[in-house]
């Protein structure tokens, strides 16, 4: 599976509690209420361990997380 | 003379006129700006059929027009119920009929829930900040219309005592519940605050909390009695500390208000000792407990810095204060909530409402200027919430009861203890644990439910719940959520649910609820 995928499944699992929920990887994650502190955390730790890098809190911004697109353009450099 | 919250805004206008009123992503209004957008509305409302006391619903993401919309309805008399954005349509479908409001402001991010919304409930008649939709049944009209109206001061005669604002809290019946504030008991607390903090206009205070939480009455209500101004901090802004230590710089915040949760995370996670915060001057925090370790942390960080606790529960906005001035090096016993702001009288009683020596554990009683009038609705429920206290057999003296267990220290400060009731703080957030229940009860496969508060570590609480389903029947956990979040705000939804076989009871055969709570804590304490 690639990142995205791995983003799409755990957002919607762990997430939103809906593994039938449609997720537009273009979607307004915080506009739409499907992220919050806490949310951004679990996320946060799920990348860490999944693709085995460590996300330095700086990068820990909203253009980064707005969407999973915005996020697999980030994760890129990893 | 000021008696309005609507005159913060229009004596600063005459006065001060193109300074700054609010701020959102580099957009403002001044304040000559915002006296014209709410008489607009103000008057776009009356046109509309607005009666003095009617409520009005705010339903969007917070941005300039969040001002426009709180002080264009109280001009017109009505009070203004802000509406969670993030709150499940069922939610906020249900406030809205309480209250029966017929006029609801909004904008156009907002047309698919608002048409959800009016599939369930048929009180909402006009729409404000949406364009006409054919299918809805109810009057549309956009922003640029209304900002075609009238820009006089509608003037009206209003008093201190009309209704101003409802705020809807966490019910233990299971429904959210309407406390209703009028201009006088929001500006008591708003004046207060202005000249306790010395605001003046040259301050920049940031807006952090919903505008459905009490502490945006401050950001908003004070910074315009003292005109200054009152910086929006974007929703999703909010949820990252990084952006929000950027944001603090670059808008030059002087005065912040917030959750002690945010704080943490800011501190933790902000990268606050890279940006240059001088014009921070004072931190203000109220809604939960600040663990001391955390507090004593973020006062080395930042310490030109002033800190101080506001506490009061949403019916009396603020009703006690205390001002940091040093933490002990070693003790991490929690900060006191303090003194009584002015104009409150407080009164601690035990069971029986007989006062308590002082030094004692009592429930902490509330009168004055800042309480509120009453829930919408709920009379019964209002009455239960007040203690009367007689007075030379002619007058009753009224008192608000907190629910909040307190003791007076030796140096007339209060420490708050804990709770006779149910109710919980959970980041913040104010939930029933009762409504938590009720909302998994009301799924038909559940036959018992329990919901308990489990520490998360940073001083505040995350919830957990455990149920019975019924013989035969089958849930998964995923279903469940999906049922609850259609009732409860995000914050109210338990982080984990155990499928039980039984409880642990009580001798009286009652859930043993302290005893699930602390198998949930143990079991965090073991992956910890």
């Amino acid at each position: 599976m690639d990142r995205k995928s791995h983003l799409i499944d755990f957002i919607k699992n762990e997430i939103m509690h809906n593994s039938r929920a449609n997720l537009d990887p273009d979607t307004d994650l915080l506009g739409a209420g499907i992220l919050d502190s806490i949310g951004i955390l679990q996320l946060v730790a799920f990348i860490e361990k999944m693709f085995k890098i460590s996300v330095p809190d700086e990068d820990v911004v909203y253009d980064n997380f707005m969407s999973i697109n915005t996020l697999v353009d980030y994760l890129r450099q990893y | 003379m000021r008696y309005l919250l609507s005159q913060g805004v229009t004596l600063t206008a005459e006065r001060t006129p193109q300074q700054e009123a609010a701020r959102f992503n580099s957009t403002s209004l001044t304040y000559a700006e915002l006296e014209r957008r709410s008489n607009n509305l103000a008057h776009t409302l009356l046109e509309l059929g607005l009666k003095r006391g009617e409520r009005v619903g705010i339903y969007m993401n917070k941005s300039l027009e969040s001002a426009v919309a709180m002080y264009g309805i109280m001009k017109a008399g009505g009070a203004y119920v802000p509406l969670d954005p993030f709150a499940p349509v069922g939610r906020v479908g249900f406030v809205i009929s309480d209250c029966g409001i017929r006029h609801l402001v909004t904008n156009q991010t907002k047309v698919d829930a608002v048409r959800q919304i009016l599939r369930e409930i048929s009180c909402l008649q006009h729409l404000i900040g949406i364009a006409s939709q054919a299918e809805m049944q109810v009057n549309c009209l956009e922003w640029e219309q209304v900002y075609q109206a009238p820009h006089q001061y509608p003037g009206l005669n209003l008093t201190e005592q009309d209704l101003a604002y409802i705020l809807y809290t966490s019910g233990s019946t299971g429904t959210p519940k309407g406390i209703m504030h009028t201009h006088r008991s929001g500006l008591s607390f708003a004046e207060w605050a202005a000249a306790e903090y010395e605001l003046t206009s040259e301050d920049r205070l940031s807006n952090h909390a919903p505008l459905h939480f009490d502490l945006s009455t401050f950001d908003f209500f004070s910074g315009a009695i003292a005109g200054a101004t009152t910086v929006i901090v974007p929703e999703a802004l909010t949820k990252f500390p990084a952006n929000m230590a950027r944001f603090i710089e670059e808008e030059r915040i002087s005065v912040w208000y917030s959750v002690p949760f945010a704080l943490i995370q800011l501190m933790q996670r902000g990268g606050l000792e890279k940006r240059d915060l001088s014009a921070l001057r004072w931190i203000l925090f109220a809604g939960e407990v600040f663990p001391t370790k955390h507090l004593r942390q973020l006062i080395d960080m930042l310490p030109s810095v002033r800190f101080s606790n506001l506490y009061g529960p949403t019916e009396t906005n603020v009703c006690t204060y205390y001002h940091v001035e040093r933490l002990p090096e070693v003790s991490d016993e929690t900060i006191p909530i303090g003194k009584p702001c002015a104009n409150i009288e407080d009164l601690v009683v035990d069971a029986d409402n007989h006062p308590v020596a002082p030094g004692e554990v009592g429930e902490l009683l509330i009168r004055g200027g800042v309480v509120m009038k009453g829930y919408w609705g709920q009379p019964e429920k209002t009455a239960n919430g007040f203690y009367r206290r007689p007075a030379f057999d002619q007058f009753e003296d009224l008192f608000y009861r907190t629910g909040d267990l307190v003791q007076l220290d030796a140096d007339g400060n209060y420490r708050y203890l804990g709770r006779k009731d149910r109710q919980i703080k959970t980041r913040g957030y104010r939930v029933e644990l009762d409504e938590v229940e009720i909302a998994l009860l009301a799924h038909p496969n559940i036959e018992e439910a329990a919901a308990y508060p489990v520490p998360d570590g940073q001083g505040s609480n995350l919830i957990e719940s455990a149920v019975i389903l019924k013989i035969g029947a089958h849930l998964t956990d995923e279903e469940l959520i999906a049922h609850i979040s259609n009732r409860l705000p995000p914050y109210a939804i338990p982080v984990r649910i155990d499928f039980l076989i039984d409880f642990p009871r009580t001798s009286t055969g009652k859930i043993n609820r302290r005893e699930l709570q602390e198998t949930a804590v143990a079991r965090q304490a073991g992956v910890a």
